[in-house]
């Protein structure tokens, strides 16, 4: 245990802990920023938690005739907005069906000033939000309608979703805003994992240090510790990274959320059907398991290789083709139905299995290994 | 001495897995190239354009390309037996089983026309885009878009100014009437100075920092520092060591713009627009045309730019150099390194947006590397300077000069042991 524990301090030096603060904090203000500063973004910005408050996480026929009488309602107080103006008489838009229908594609000068004016300047809220719920009516109506190329198994599913009348009905953004979050974050940690844990075992070789280690009492199983300590440290890296990046996400705000089925989010139709909260917590659990088998891998490397700059660009074309391939279908839509409900599940399973394969090979080659060459 | 920088340059030649990388990434840029090459019979229809009725587009040639393209329609129009007045409007009428009346010969001439159509069409329509081109409306826009305000703005403008006298030049020098691969329909600009480039440029920039951090801390590494340092050559040695990782550094980027420009122009037959200006209007591909700061051919522009990225690599390899000489671990280098490259591309998103200073900080390596599609380029955003390439660079080369002296300084008196 006392072994244990100083390997895990061997990790943690003072300057791989400012380096990874370093790379974390650029990789932040080149990545995650984005996600927490800009959110909600765009045509939403005034509603997009619409109808949730209301009507609770699911939402059926009768719920949706009075987000519908609302929506009218809302579309009164336009028209009464429109008709108390002049200048909208003036132009012919005194009704906001005779302002939905007008030809905007070539407008006199008149309407497209008086458009301005009511997205831009003054009554803001009311125009962006009618846009708003005529989005979600609109995904609303379609929402028993399939796309015709489709897999059986996708055909099956969006049906047995529509028998249960799970339905896209709640704003994307949000669940788009957390996914993009998550894979960046994603990228971060491995990033910071693979930094911090690649060089410790080659270190120790590289200074000579085996021939005195071994040949303690505790002999060649300080291999063993070593990793386990590797493991400890991944631990430790990515829990504490996840405490800052997760709470940093609290602030955009999305609790009211976490309930909802993330089926019922427009455009996000899944194998499975868990809430956000659960999405959230699956997602952590995957980062999890991404940073253990890629730090098996940089131990594994750190075992063989002969230097540090081989180190490096042997690892390379894993994390590059990782990210390029790997990151998107396996962290943000690894239950989506537009991946093969397969694939998931065995590409873990392939790499935790070949991961448990290089730590025995390795172990076993670790014990009869001739350290002097 | 020579042959001391070639056994340093061994150290980095003999790494297996550096091998292994410039195949693999060599590879990987072959694979993008022929994965993305299913327009490349279309694109040899230019060729034809351009032998037939030159690289300039005048009056008295687009009236011989359209009265051609008339006779084909008519040809058309023979074999289909009906009254069309563009290959359009057949083929928006055409229905699912009609398809099938046709041989292949027959659709290999409606294409060919399509194309030929596509081509003429555009052609026509030029001088109508580039008086919609407002330089002034756009700069407004620009400003609004990034939020410039006080000395910022005023620069910008000024610039700008600049900008549309030279815009107003090229449209009068008839740059922009060459013909070019169509840029809204093929994107090869982009293909080749944003996709292939940069993927060019990233894979050097990492096998360049590994070897020169390789061979300027191998001494360390390896235990052997205090014997190489104190042999008579002694710490001149790192001298030899800048020179041999430089000398690597090329090797590494000829190599890889060899091998990947060579399969890229085997691919796509560029033979006969090398003398097309890089300002043509068929080079367009999103809101604004490419329009160069000075007058020049894709032939010229490419060697522009393949010199531009070799010398800042070779500055990279510089940077490397003096801190690997000063960090003394090339584990730590490289990530020292590819943060640097980062933050100093980030550096204009810190700047405040009302001060030239926000100009400044863009007059970087990696902001110049990474936007290298829009060298040379008026119409390139917030780099738009007609100086930022040639100053960048030399700014770049005297700061990787002093940087590398200090740290070759300071190492000759610091302790290594």
């Amino acid at each position: 245990m006392r072994i244990l524990l100083n390997e895990v301090k061997k990790i943690f030096t003072w300057k791989t802990m400012l380096l990874l603060l370093f790379i974390n904090s650029l990789v932040y203000f080149l990545l995650i920023e984005f996600y927490i500063e800009y959110f909600p973004n765009g045509s939403g910005i005034y509603s997009y938690n619409i109808g949730l408050e209301k009507y609770g996480v699911t939402m059926d026929d009768d719920e949706f005739i009075d987000f519908k009488k609302v929506y009218d309602e809302i579309v009164d107080e336009a028209t009464r907005y429109m008709q108390s103006r002049e200048e909208f008489v003036a132009a012919g838009l005194d009704t906001y069906e005779l302002f939905q229908a007008y030809d905007w594609g070539n407008p006199s000068q008149e309407a497209s000033a008086l458009r301005d004016d009511v997205f831009f300047g003054k009554k803001t809220e009311l125009f962006w939000d009618l846009q708003e719920r005529e989005r979600l009516i609109e995904f609303y109506n379609f929402r028993k309608s399939i796309p015709e190329v489709l897999t059986d198994n996708q055909r099956d599913r969006l049906n047995e979703l529509i028998a249960e009348e799970k339905f896209g009905v709640y704003t994307e953004i949000v669940i788009r805003n957390f996914k993009s979050y998550i894979t960046n974050v994603g990228i971060a940690i491995l990033f910071s994992v693979v930094l911090v844990i690649s060089p410790t075992i080659l270190r120790d070789r590289s200074r000579g240090l085996l021939q005195l280690q071994y040949t303690s009492k505790k002999g060649r199983n300080l291999f063993k510790t070593k990793l386990l300590a590797g493991y400890t440290a991944t631990f430790i890296i990515i829990t504490g990274l996840l405490t800052v990046y997760l709470g940093l996400y609290s602030l955009n705000n999305t609790s009211m959320f976490f309930k909802v089925r993330i089926n019922t989010f427009i455009a996000n139709e899944s194998w499975y059907d868990p809430t956000f909260f659960q999405f959230i917590m699956l997602c952590v659990a995957a980062i999890y398991l991404i940073g253990f088998i890629f730090v098996t891998l940089s131990m594994s490397f750190s075992n063989v290789v002969p230097n540090m700059v081989s180190l490096i660009g042997i690892q390379i074309p894993f994390v590059v083709g990782f990210l390029i391939f790997g990151l998107n279908r396996l962290l943000p839509n690894m239950i989506l139905i537009w991946i093969p409900k397969w694939l998931t599940p065995f590409s873990y399973g392939g790499m935790v299995i070949v991961c448990i394969i290089f730590i025995y090979y390795l172990i076993k080659r670790e014990k009869k290994i001739d350290i002097l060459t | 001495m020579m042959s001391i920088i070639l056994h340093e340059c061994k150290k980095a030649l003999t790494s297996p897995i550096l091998i292994g990388l410039l195949v693999v990434f060599s590879a990987f840029n072959l694979f993008v190239i022929i994965s993305s090459s299913d327009h490349k019979a279309e694109l040899k229809i230019i060729n034809e354009i351009i032998e037939t009725y030159g690289l300039k587009i005048t009056d008295d040639s687009l009236d011989e390309f359209n009265s051609n393209v008339q006779l084909d329609v008519a040809e058309l129009n023979r074999m289909t037996a009906s009254e069309f007045t563009s290959v359009y409007e057949f083929l928006d009428g055409l229905s699912f089983e009609n398809q099938e009346k046709y041989s292949d010969e027959q659709w290999e001439f409606i294409h060919r026309l399509q194309l030929k159509e596509m081509y003429l069409n555009m052609a026509k329509s030029i001088d109508e885009s580039y008086e919609g081109i407002d330089i002034r409306k756009l700069a407004a826009g620009e400003i609004e878009k990034y939020g410039l305000s006080g000395k910022a703005a005023e620069t910008f403008l000024n610039e700008n100014e600049k900008f549309f006298e030279r815009f107003k030049e090229m449209v009068s020098n008839g740059e922009h009437k060459q013909w070019f691969f169509a840029g809204k329909a093929y994107y090869m600009h982009t293909f080749l100075f944003k996709t292939i480039f940069l993927q060019i440029i990233i894979e050097s920039l990492l096998l360049i920092i590994l070897t020169t951090a390789l061979i300027t801390t191998y001494e360390f590494e390896n235990k052997t520092h205090l014997v190489a340092y104190s042999t008579k050559r002694g710490r001149k040695l790192m001298k030899n060591k800048l020179l041999s990782a430089l000398a690597i550094a090329a090797v590494i980027v000829v190599f890889l713009f060899a091998i990947t420009l060579g399969t890229f122009f085997t691919v796509f037959d560029y033979s006969h627009v090398w003398q097309t200006s890089i300002s043509s209007a068929f080079n367009w591909e999103y809101n604004f045309p490419y329009i160069a700061w000075w007058d020049l051919s894709v032939g010229t522009f490419l060697i522009g730019v393949i010199a531009l990225v070799f010398v800042v690599l070779l500055l990279f390899s510089g940077l490397t150099f003096a801190l690997s000489v000063t960090v003394k671990n090339s584990y730590i280098t490289f990530f020292l390194v590819a943060a640097l490259f980062v933050l100093l591309w980030l550096l204009p998103s810190f700047m405040p947006k009302s001060a030239n200073l926000l100009f400044v900080s863009a007059y970087t390596l990696p902001t110049l590397l990474l936007a290298v599609s829009s060298s040379f380029m008026g119409s390139s955003g917030l780099i738009l300077f007609e100086n930022f390439e040639w100053m960048t660079v030399s700014c770049w080369t005297v700061i990787t000069i002093v940087v590398c002296y200090m740290s070759y300084k300071r190492f000759i008196k610091i302790d290594i042991s």
